[in-house]
């Protein structure tokens, strides 16, 4: 009987660690979801990017489409990878 | 935005390479006297937007951020937003263009590719003062199986140094912020500096997928001067298969806060950023 309750005790008592364990990753994972950007934050990346005003013009001419073009009066700075 | 094709172009006026529609942009906005929307002398932006026609001409150009009066605003509003602002600059460009037959439909949302074992860092500065810096910038970071080896299944708790895991960690900074820049090179400082240990521990087990956490305190530094550094909390969770010990997917998140240096007052405020991690492709939905 004594063992019976010791191992009662026991396999309790790892349940007892394995669900916290598990509530701390359901925790972590909603977290995660409430930081991970939905694709209403994320409008930059629908944005038609070329990396390069050359590459811009030459897929304009042959889509027949309008450039917009960001002018930086910078020495540096990549705006289509969100780097000022 | 759909019919444009967007880029952009950084440099000065003396460049000996200027695009001739830059070149066309700035002797118009540096060469006017008066205001007539482009923005008066010494109160322009470093930022132009312009649009170019399927050949290359230069059909409008604004100034990035608006510098007028509010009585120059349409229908006599006090206040416009800079998003109303420039769809109603874009709006002229268009009645200049003829957009017949351009598509029409939104642009697939494009995330930056990390590749079949990289990770996506979703970064996000939750600055108050200055709305744009909140957009979230995502970052891929192109990792090897060797890079996964810390992160193999964990029998029991397991101690790791983060500055193992340095390669994705450094992404943890403000992308849209450039106030910890090389003087010279203006070149945004790196993170040279993770220090902190991270706990690694089985985290259960649910149809037949095996979970661990991995949590603590990490702090970064940067190779700029004066041992620049902030601190935050990282909390991951990944999964494993019954049988193999690389990870199979990892979801989780960084916690933490930026101290945004003001010059003109000389002090530190502090501005928490966050940040979403993922990676690897076979991602479970309910664990």
């Amino acid at each position: 009987m004594k063992k019976f309750l010791a191992f009662l005790a026991l396999s309790m008592l790892a349940m007892t660690v394995i669900r916290a364990q598990t509530s701390e990753v359901e925790s972590a994972l909603k977290r995660y979801a409430e930081l991970r950007p939905g694709d209403k934050d994320l409008a930059m990346y629908r944005i038609d990017w070329a990396p390069s005003l050359k590459e811009a013009q030459s897929r304009a001419l042959k889509e027949n489409r309008p450039v917009f073009l960001v002018i930086i009066h910078a020495k540096y700075g990549d705006l289509s990878s969100g780097h000022c | 935005m759909r019919p444009f094709i967007a880029t952009s172009w950084h440099g000065h006026r003396n460049d000996p390479d200027l695009p001739g529609a830059v070149r066309t942009v700035w002797r118009e906005k540096f060469g006017r006297q008066s205001g007539d929307g482009h923005g008066l002398p010494g109160k322009q932006s470093n930022v132009d937007l312009a649009v170019l026609d399927a050949k290359g001409n230069l059909v409008h150009w604004f100034d990035g951020f608006r510098r007028m009066g509010g009585h120059h605003f349409p229908n006599g509003q006090r206040h416009e937003s800079l998003g109303d602002y420039t769809a109603r600059e874009l709006q002229k460009a268009t009645a200049e263009l003829h957009l017949e037959g351009t598509p029409k439909q939104e642009h697939p949302l494009k995330l930056p590719d990390p590749g079949l074992l990289g990770m996506r860092v979703f970064i996000t500065l939750l600055e108050e003062r200055m709305r744009a810096y909140r957009a979230p910038v995502v970052e891929a970071v192109d990792l090897t199986r060797n890079d996964w080896k810390p992160l193999a299944y964990p029998d029991r708790k397991k101690t790791i140094k983060a500055s193992l895991l340095k390669k994705w960690l450094s992404q943890l900074y403000p992308p849209g912020v450039m106030e910890r820049t090389d003087l010279q090179t203006k070149q945004v400082y790196r993170i040279s500096r993770i220090r902190g240990n991270l706990t690694l521990e089985p985290g259960g087990t649910f149809n037949n997928i095996r979970y661990a956490l991995l949590a603590g305190r990490i702090i970064l530094s940067d190779e700029g001067p004066n041992d620049f550094s902030y601190e935050g909390d990282i909390e991951i969770v990944l999964t494993y298969s019954k049988t193999r010990s690389m990870p199979q997917s990892l979801r989780g998140i960084f916690d933490g806060i930026y101290p945004r240096y003001n010059p003109i007052n000389r002090s530190f405020r502090e501005v928490p950023l966050l940040a979403a991690f993922e990676a690897l492709p076979m991602i479970d939905k309910n664990p």
